[in-house]
């Protein structure tokens, strides 16, 4: 009995520190370089943002992998329909656009480093 | 004894049989009443069917045509009746012109974001515009010559500018040098600006398709973007 109790208190506390663990915002700038010459920064992905609308296995792991580097995303595939770009996403009318830099970027100056 | 109980059920029965018998005849008065009903609102239905058939006519949608029914009005139903001796409402008064709800149920060849592609009208060779609104001015062939922009970022395709398609729409003094400097590799474009409404965002976005459609310019496979 008891132990059923431990479990369930177990489950209880522990399911909203696992999604705290993932709401997290992810910073990706393995392009920077690149970035940099287009005169943009890195992105910060808002996971939490996208958790309010979406369900965890809507991204993962079919169009992310879970691992965070593990993704080489790069606005060539988002353009292609892949990442970000997927069909019902930043690439589709469900969410804005691809070109909207300043969303997705930070430091946006058009000024190439 | 016998005999009151005999005469009692041949009560019963006759009383049973009649009420039986009243109620089969009113019975089969309602379900005739029933059927005449039914018969004349199928009719009704009918004449219906028959009045909306007649006037729902094969729309047509061609501006030159005065019986066109191609003047819709703001909710996107036909305004005009194709009478252009009753003028039906403020749009036909106003103008003769395509409206953009008539422009959308017309057919047209669209991109996949639903916007008409006003450049693949011109290539399939279904529209014919005007050269100029001055009869004076001479017409000027599309020049045939695209651009190569490099794209600033190592990771996506670079653009290949056609001057054909632009310089059937605009002459040549619409963007050069105001907006570009007619020298290869002299306009640091980035698409932070373009988005800003700078270069060629002028005008795609505003009167030209936007730039949802990376695709559509990105078009020249970088060796970086290509591999992997």
């Amino acid at each position: 009995m008891y132990k059923y109790i431990s479990i369930a208190l177990l489950l209880a506390f522990s399911m909203p520190a696992a999604a705290a663990n993932v709401a997290k915002e992810i910073k990706l700038d393995s392009k920077v370089a690149s970035m940099h010459k287009a005169g943009v920064g890195p992105v910060i992905f808002p996971h939490a943002l996208h958790e309010k609308t979406y369900k965890c296995n809507d991204c993962h792991p079919k169009i992310f992998k879970d691992k965070h580097g593990d993704n080489d995303i790069s606005m060539k595939k988002n353009m292609d329909g892949q990442y970000c770009g997927s069909p019902n996403c930043h690439n589709s009318q469900k969410a804005f656009a691809l070109f909207n830099c300043s969303k997705c970027h930070t430091e946006v100056t058009g000024k190439p480093k | 004894m016998k005999a009151s109980s005999k005469k009692t059920l041949k009560h019963a029965l006759l009383f049973s049989l009649s009420v039986f018998l009243g109620l089969a005849y009113t019975g089969s008065i309602d379900t005739a009443s029933a059927a005449q009903k039914a018969k004349s609102t199928d009719a009704a239905q009918k004449s219906d069917k028959e009045a909306a058939s007649s006037t729902s006519t094969v729309p047509k949608l061609d501006p030159s045509d005065p019986t066109s029914v191609i003047y819709l009005d703001t909710s996107g139903k036909p305004a005009g009746v194709g009478d252009p001796n009753r003028p039906p409402s403020v749009a036909y008064q106003a103008g003769k012109g395509w409206h953009p709800a008539a422009l959308s149920v017309a057919g047209l060849p669209k991109d996949r974001y639903g916007l008409i592609d006003w450049a693949k009208l011109v290539r399939e060779k279904l529209i014919k515009p005007r050269f100029s609104l001055d009869p004076n001015d001479e017409e000027m062939e599309p020049l045939q010559m695209d651009i190569l922009i490099p794209a600033k970022g190592d990771y996506v395709n670079d653009v290949i500018y056609p001057h054909e398609m632009h310089t059937y729409w605009l002459k040549c003094e619409v963007c050069h040098p105001k907006i570009f400097i007619p020298a290869k590799g002299q306009n640091n474009m980035t698409m932070v600006g373009i988005v800003q409404g700078q270069w060629c965002g002028r005008c795609h976005g505003k009167v030209s398709f936007p730039l949802t459609d990376c695709n559509r310019c990105h078009v020249s496979p970088k060796k970086k973007a290509a591999g992997n």
